[in-house]
């Protein structure tokens, strides 16, 4: 489970509204299952159906993340059209080329579908070796 | 030396190391002694001997893409961050692939 305030809940859906019609991205930091901070970034390569996270400012934040004592807990990105479950691209993605080794095997992938504008879901996932299992988001 | 941040999905080249040390003049030169000391380093890492798109490799804090990509050069005490790429999208989106089951059960219904 993914616990996540409401305060910080709003500022990722903002994000992902404000991205439109593109994907809109982000980085969440934390700790024990807890999101601490929101990193909403920029997408390097803006599509409605992709996104790309900046290399510098991907850098920047790891490191933000790192030297505030959380961990990279979670990524998000939005999907204007599509459902919130990964697309096969975001599978492949969450791999390292080539390999089924998960880039980031401890991060929660949330996906926000902005398919119905005025109601977002927001639904997350592991991506591990092969497998993607639904992972409870509790917005408290 | 150079110190080389190693990322989780390459630790099993490292026997679980997630930073190494070695010394290398340049990137290309660096990717080739990892491999030496980690076989199956450079597979990772590197592909016709560019670095592989979705992987990030900064000197210091600066994107090798923007220095001089492979021939980026190296000095004693730099740190190496390899680092993979966060990307991704609804291309070929589960719900088209939803939307292309369904419509291949109707063709047979």
């Amino acid at each position: 489970m993914l616990n996540i305030k409401r305060s910080d809940f709003e500022v990722i859906l903002a994000h992902c509204r404000s991205g439109l019609p593109n994907e809109a991205c982000g980085m969440l930091g934390g700790r024990n299952g807890s999101v601490e901070k929101v990193y909403p970034m920029r997408n390097a390569k803006p599509g409605p159906d992709y996104y790309e996270m900046d290399a510098e400012e991907q850098f920047r934040v790891m490191k933000d993340i790192r030297e505030s004592g959380f961990e990279l807990i979670g990524l998000f990105h939005s999907h204007p059209t599509g459902q919130a479950y990964p697309s096969s691209v975001d599978i492949a993605q969450a791999y390292w080329p080539g390999t089924e080794l998960p880039n980031y095997p401890d991060a929660v992938y949330m996906i926000v579908s902005l398919m119905d504008r005025a109601r977002p879901v927001a639904r997350g996932f592991s991506i591990e070796e092969g497998r993607v299992q639904e992972v409870k988001l509790s917005v408290i | 030396m150079i110190k080389v941040r190693i990322p989780t999905p390459l630790q099993k080249l490292t026997n679980g190391k997630a930073e190494v040390e070695c010394s290398a003049k340049t990137v290309a030169e660096l990717v080739d002694v990892l491999d030496k000391d980690y076989p199956g380093m450079k597979d990772r890492l590197s592909e016709g001997g560019k670095i592989r798109r979705f992987i990030n490799i900064y000197v210091n804090e600066e994107d090798i893409r923007f220095v001089n990509k492979e021939e980026t050069s190296l000095k004693d005490g730099d740190a190496i961050s390899i680092v993979p790429a966060i990307a991704g999208g609804n291309w070929n989106s589960t719900s088209s692939q939803l939307a292309a089951s369904s419509a291949s059960e109707y063709d047979y219904i």
